[in-house]
């Protein structure tokens, strides 16, 4: 039931880097990685491979590249051993450093060995919280020096039997009891930690998926949104965290899922209040999501305020596509417009405490400002423009801006703008409040184009000589001498039907969609912000008196191919 | 939720030139792993120095993950068991375990030194031992791990507990005839009143021993008390041995509410003999579950216990926690239960695609059974462009699912969602078109939809026949076929709509199908009959027609012809007769074609000319007699052997015209509905054999009224357990809590029995329970078990039980600020 039987990691090309086995034979790495490399890709998380001897389930995630296997015999709880996998990346990316690299888990194979085998304990997983882990592993010594000693226990083993109830924490909403012991009380945290700066870091994330209709308007627009924490202060630091919004923080935000520090409790009476006893490091704390087109837009679907519901939800970037342009329809155009608002300021402006576009100002000074947020600016913009499979290749691929790539036989056309690109594209366009637009064309070729000129041209000319209506006096006999007839008489027709032909044609081949990727620092699309990070000075412990840690909040918004725009 | 590297990956924007870096590192990288030589490893792991003897450690750890020979260096290896350094200890455990099987005489010299190490003063070095001494996979040695259990349970640490409760697996397997000594440390252990040790040993249990519930009841609360708490693995074991043993436990009871107009107790245990059994039990229910009027099902106290404490798991970020506490509200719970787990559920949506994959399968579950909820959240179920086709399959199905419970505007959306995607223009994956098309079929389908949304289903399907696109044009008619085969009467017209769409499919496929639906439905009615002109039509062009249209247009005609002769049979037959013979017997010799072929064609002329449809009819039987095709020759025949007697159509009719099946189309995932929620076999299918994996059980059915165990042994004066959590039973009403609370009689009803007792005690409270009570009894008993209550509260430490009693004020409202003030 439910157990890990083993786990593979492969590199990028493949090569097995680690095999651990925590019960049973299970097939071997060896066996399993073509089994899995045949399966037609994109491979999904789970296959099921009748050909191995017992049959295996096999298990996949794929993290910076490297791929985790896991294979089961029996029936198991798929999201138990995905999440697993997930975690030893997360564990294994603690403790090496990120990115979590091939050569990383080369070198230091002992630390591996010692996490694998703290994490899952002969098949079933048992230790996977990353301070926990780092309680009885201790870190290669290299990433200590990288990490500049920061964090680290004075001693390791800290389960001391001396401590009353080292795991019994009390319920986070509850006040602690007075007599908390030397050990960590709380099993998300590490104990006697000590940091010569304290620090505190809030990285809110927002990854856009927006997808807008031929029409321009937007079907769905939803951001998702996840707090990343780190938490480098002495002791037991107790904090509060007070997300705001401008149209109130429980209309934003929806399903939330917090890490299990947060007080639920505390978060259902004050919405908004995340109230924590941070784990040592970096972590997930909360994740939610966000309706950019709020709730009710469906009942104002139908009315015909196209245009203005894409203004409201103030994309950075957004794409337009085009198709069947020309006498043959083999053009199409793809216009991508830049909101002026994401313009790429000098840095040196960047101290300015002016908030422009409402976006959050800060209210509490303590904040290092990160300068962003007044002015954010649009990075990273790429679009992407997916093919069918019967193009055989691109011709005339122009940009106003940026470069397009393709090459025949990709499965689409990558058109990125470069930094320098969108800031001339920004500084050349005067228009106020309107966007501005860079365009890419290009016209499609598709294969066999001398055959589909002839081939099909017979079978749609017979399609369109049947008439339902057609008199009865037409015999049997004629009928089948009568296409011959029509073909001859037709000559002159013949050039415009053709472009005709080609139209209909063409339209296979044209693209139907383009995603817009872009990354944009200092601005969420549901206009989130930290409105105060507090340290309980009550409820903390361990932390010196008079000791304000520095904080630091980051905001970005993401979109990779999120931005999906129909045609 | 995501997890942390993935989203450092999106915050750390050097990181892909550090992959790329690191990639192009990755060829030279190879060819640098040269192992030290073996001397001069030997000497590293022989020298006194810890650091050295580390560092040798390290090289055979790495060289062991390199799939290089380590075993020579066994011996040396093992030496350095008995070291100090915990650092080095380590090392060599993991070694060990690794290679402990090909070498288990000398392994099991290393076992002294283990056992020896369980008495260590670090914690951490006992549960290490532990851990290593029951890995070992050498099966003499089970009676030495099954007393470093034993030891382990009893442990101060909880982190020995739980490796004892994680050892217990392990030595299951080195030796089954352990059993009944781990199934005594299992009881103790799942006493336990670390949260932290009884995850552990819930999972232990369920790998052991699955099936012995009876070791569960003196625990049940405890555990579920402690559920919100556990870690999440701890979590998941919970909730799957809950929810088996809440179906083995807890009988589903059911009563008449005012809001049902039809009785339903013909199927359903009567309300009557539910009291008669639980009189105090069902009585509680009656007063504090104000809410069961509004439902059918009533629940158990103790189960409506596991539900509400499972709630607040549904906010984890662990993925397959959120499944499961969906899983437990699906099978065990009542529909409003089930409604708060939806939003978790679409919340699972946010992560990274493997996870959205198999969190699609389960909400495409959870969706069969109640589709409602899901139409708020119909956003996160639009395909996008970067969807594999595994994901978009699913979503596909998701918008037909909740399409018959969407208002009309979604309905419209869906639609034109639909018909985007099946509008074979571009990019997109043949499968997906083919995918959209039965989408909108299934939308069509549903009783639900107005015949106006039906109309327009339809609409959109009848768009694509003209399409150039051979499998849309196929797969739209497929469509369009069974929306007209479930309903022919409403679709008279639409058949004649696709005759006129004849002019413009080119598709064989898509013309074959037309035809095939002309002759089907067309003909029944006489006075509205185009079947016949469409023969007339199509007649003409036989000779250009593809194999698969020609096939249908011989059918159509010798349907057509039944028809005909139905309506007019022949007034003199004895004038037929003799014609209709020799066709008869042409169409058994072959030879003799040509004579026979100008037969009839020379007499339609003659004396058919009345009527044309006899003379299609044969002038399409001579075509086909010069086809290349052998099987449309083969095919002719048979209609001229049928229909050689113009009188006697009786069997013709029969063959020609019988109804046909209405073909059903349920939604694809229809198919794995058996399978529980959150398995693998769910997401697998019937591909993974019928049934299930290996190692699938389906969810054990609802215990019989009157048969599941008594009630009283989830008490918690069970006392033989050595440490269970002094906690008042939830299932008391704010009244009874009160007044146990200020009569404090010390009565010790309950002796403790020693530890290891467990098995036996419930079944002393049992025997005394079964007798029936009067409401005085019952306020007694609770008088005795808030005794005990208070009794070991003094046990335990303060902080425990302020902890506690503080968690449980915050879940259980009233009652316990009555208590406590």
């Amino acid at each position: 039931m439910s157990a890990i039987e083993a786990l593979y990691i492969f590199d990028e090309h493949n090569a097995t880097i680690l095999e651990h086995v925590y019960r049973g034979r299970p097939p071997t790495a060896s066996v399993l990685l073509p089994l899995y490399l045949s399966h037609p890709s994109p491979q999904p998380s789970l296959i099921y491979l009748p050909n191995t001897h017992p049959p295996a389930l096999v298990y996949s995630i794929i993290q910076d590249r490297l791929l985790f296997l896991s294979p089961s015999s029996t029936e198991s709880e798929p999201l138990l051993v995905l999440e697993f996998l997930h975690r030893v990346a997360d564990a294994l990316e603690d403790f090496l450093g990120p990115p979590l690299l091939a050569s990383k888990i080369e070198s230091s194979y002992d630390v591996v060995a010692q996490l694998l085998s703290e994490m899952c304990d002969g098949g079933l997983v048992s230790n996977t919280e990353p301070n926990a882990l780092r309680d009885v592993v201790e870190a290669p010594n290299w990433v200590k020096g990288l990490l500049g000693g920061v964090g680290l226990p004075s001693s390791s083993p800290s389960l001391n039997p001396s401590s009353q109830t080292p795991f019994s924490l009390p319920r986070p909403s509850l006040p602690r009891a007075p007599s908390a012991a030397a050990a960590s009380p709380v099993p998300w945290r590490r104990a006697n930690v000590r940091h010569t700066s304290n620090e505190l870091y809030v990285d809110i994330v927002e990854t856009l998926s927006i997808t807008l209709a031929p029409s321009g308007r937007p079907l769905s627009a939803l951001a998702f949104g996840t707090v990343a924490f780190t938490a480098k202060v002495s002791g037991v630091p107790d904090l509060i965290l007070q997300l705001n919004a401008s149209g109130g923080i429980l209309n934003t935000i929806s399903l939330p899922v917090f890490h299990p520090c947060v007080r639920l409790g505390r978060w259902k009476e004050k919405p908004g209040e995340l109230s924590f006893v941070p784990p040592d490091g970096r972590f997930v704390l909360a994740g939610y999501e966000a309706d950019l087109l709020g709730g009710d837009h469906l009942s104002s679907f139908t009315t015909s305020s196209t245009s203005k519901s894409l203004a409201n939800l103030n994309l950075p970037a957004t794409a337009d596509v085009r198709v069947s342009l020309g006498p043959t329809g083999a053009d199409f155009e793809v216009r991508l417009s830049i909101s002026p608002r994401f313009q790429n300021k000098p840095s040196g402006s960047s101290s300015s405490s002016s908030a422009r576009g409402g976006i959050g100002s800060r209210s509490a000074s303590a904040f290092s400002a990160t300068g962003t947020t007044a002015h954010p600016h649009i990075e990273d913009v790429k679009v992407h423009i997916p093919l069918p499979a019967a193009v055989r290749t691109i011709a005339d691929l122009r940009a106003s801006r940026g470069d397009a790539q393709y090459a025949p036989g990709d499965a689409g056309i990558e058109w990125r703008v470069a930094a320098k690109d969108v800031a001339a594209l920004l500084a050349s366009h005067h228009g106020g409040n309107t966007n501005a637009s860079a365009t890419l064309r290009g016209s499609v070729v598709g294969e066999d184009e001398e055959e589909e000129e002839t081939a099909p041209s017979v079978s749609l000319e017979a399609g369109s000589r049947w008439e339902y209506d057609e008199d009865e006096s037409g015999s049997y006999q004629t009928s089948s001498a009568e296409p011959v007839q029509q073909r001859n008489g037709n000559d002159k027709g013949e050039a415009e039907q053709r472009n005709k032909r080609r139209v209909a044609l063409n339209k296979v081949l044209m693209p139907s969609s383009a995603t817009v990727s872009f990354s944009v620092k200092g601005w969420l699309a549901s206009g989130i912000r930290v409105e105060t990070l507090m340290v309980d000075v009550k409820r903390s412990k361990g932390l010196g008196a008079g000791v304000t840690p520095y904080k630091g909040v980051k905001y970005l918004t993401v979109s990779k191919r999120g931005v999906e725009a129909r045609c | 939720m995501e997890s942390i590297s993935r989203i450092s990956s999106m915050l750390e924007t050097a990181r892909d030139l550090t992959l790329e870096a690191a990639r192009d590192a990755s060829y030279i990288r190879k060819t640098s792993t040269r192992p030290l030589p073996a001397a001069q490893l030997k000497k590293l792991l022989d020298s006194r120095t810890e650091r050295d003897v580390l560092e040798g450690l390290r090289k055979v750890i790495t060289m062991d993950y390199r799939n290089q020979p380590t075993l020579p260096f066994f011996t040396s290896v093992i030496k350095n068991i008995a070291s100090p350094s915990l650092e080095v200890k380590k090392l060599v455990y993991i070694y060990l375990l690794h290679h402990a099987e090909a070498e288990p005489d000398t392994a099991l010299l290393s076992i002294n030194t283990i056992q020896k190490s369980l008495a260590d003063s670090n914690p951490q070095v006992r549960a290490l031992a532990l851990r290593v001494m029951s890995g070992i996979r050498v099966p003499v040695i089970s009676q030495i791990v099954s007393l470093g259990i034993k030891k382990g349970a009893g442990d101060m640490s909880p982190y020995v507990r739980r490796a004892a409760a994680l050892a217990v697996p392990k030595c299951y397997a080195l030796d089954p005839s352990t059993l009944p000594q781990l199934l005594e440390y299992l009881a103790t252990l799942l006493g336990d009143k670390q949260y932290f040790v009884v995850g552990a040993a819930v999972a232990a249990f369920l790998e052991v021993c699955p099936d012995r519930m009876d070791l569960i009841h003196p625990h049940y609360r405890s555990l579920i008390r402690k559920l919100v708490d556990m870690d999440e693995w701890g979590q998941l074991a919970t909730l799957r041995l809950m929810m088996v043993y809440a179906r083995k436990c807890f009988p589903r009871r059911t009563r008449r509410v005012k809001k049902t107009v039809i009785s339903s107790t013909t199927n359903k245990p009567a309300t009557k003999s539910t009291k008669g059994f639980y009189d105090s039990e069902s009585d509680s229910s009656d007063s504090s579950f104000s809410q069961s009027y509004e439902e059918i099902q009533i629940l158990d106290p103790d189960l409506e216990l596991l539900l509400k404490s499972a709630s607040p798991l549904l906010q984890s970020r662990n993925s397959a926690v959120v499944i499961a506490v969906a899983r437990c509200y699906l099978y065990l719970g009542t529909p409003t239960h089930l409604d708060a787990a939806i939003g978790p559920l679409i919340s699972l949506l946010r992560s990274a695609a493997d996870i959205q994959h198999i969190a699609l399968y389960n909400i495409v579950q959870v969706c069969l059974a109640r589709p409602q909820p899901f139409v708020n959240h119909y956003t996160h179920f639009l395909v996008r462009s970067t969807d594999a086709p595994h994901i978009w399959r699913l979503k596909l199905e998701l918008l037909t699912l909740i399409f018959p419970h969407a208002p009309p505007r979604l309905q419209s959306l869906i639609l034109a969602e639909l018909s985007h995607f099946s509008r074979s223009s571009g990019s997109q994956d043949p499968g997906l078109v083919r995918e959209a098309v039965r989408a909108i079929g299934r939308c069509a389908q549903s009783s639900a939809t107005s015949p106006r949304t039906s109309a327009r289903c339809l609409r959109l399907l009848l768009a694509h026949i003209g399409s150039a696109d051979a499998h849309l044009v196929a797969e739209s008619l497929e469509v369009i076929r069974h929306l007209i085969q479930r309903d022919p009467d409403a679709h008279r017209t639409t058949v004649v709509r696709l005759a006129k769409h004849l002019d413009a499919a080119t598709s064989a496929q898509a013309r074959a199908s037309i035809i095939w639906l002309v002759g089907e439905f067309a003909g029944v009615d006489p006075a509205n009959n185009i079947a016949a002109d469409v023969l007339r039509i199509l007649a003409k062009g036989f000779a250009d027609e593809a194999e698969a249209a020609k096939l249908q247009i011989v059918l159509l005609a010798a349907k057509v012809y039944v028809h005909y002769l139905n309506a007019n049979p022949p007034s003199d037959p004895p004038q037929v007769q003799p014609k209709a013979s020799p066709s008869l017997l042409d169409g058994l010799d072959d030879d003799s074609g040509f004579r026979d072929a100008e037969v009839p064609q020379r007499k339609e002329p003659e004396k058919k000319e009345t009527h044309p449809i006899p003379a299609l009819y044969h002038y399409i039987l001579l075509l086909t007699r010069y086809d290349t095709s052998y099987d449309l020759r083969d095919r002719a025949r048979v209609y001229r052997a049928l229909l050689a007697t113009p009188s006697s159509t009786q069997l013709a009719s029969l063959l020609l015209l019988a109804p046909k099946p209405v073909p059903q189309t349920p939604s694809p995932s229809e198919a794995r509905k058996g399978y529980t929620l959150g398995s693998a076999s769910l997401v697998v299918g019937d591909e993974g054999g019928v049934g299930g994996l290996r190692g699938y059980s389906d969810l054990p059915p609802w215990v019989a009224e009157g048969q599941e165990p008594d009630a009283r042994l989830r008490d918690e004066a069970v006392g033989s357990s050595r440490e269970y959590e002094p906690m008042a039973s939830r299932s008391q009403t704010a009244s009874e809590r009160l007044d146990s609370a200020v009569s404090a009689v010390p009565t010790s009803a309950y002796s403790r029995s020693p530890a290891g007792d467990t098995v036996l005690a419930p079944k002393k409270a049992s025997a005394n329970g079964v007798k029936e009570k009067s409401l005085d009894d019952w306020l007694a008993e609770d008088e005795e078990s808030g005794e005990t209550e208070t009794e070991s509260e003094e046990e335990e430490s303060t902080e425990e039980e302020e902890t506690e009693s503080e968690e449980e004020s915050e879940e259980d409202g009233e009652g316990d600020r009555l208590v406590k003030s």
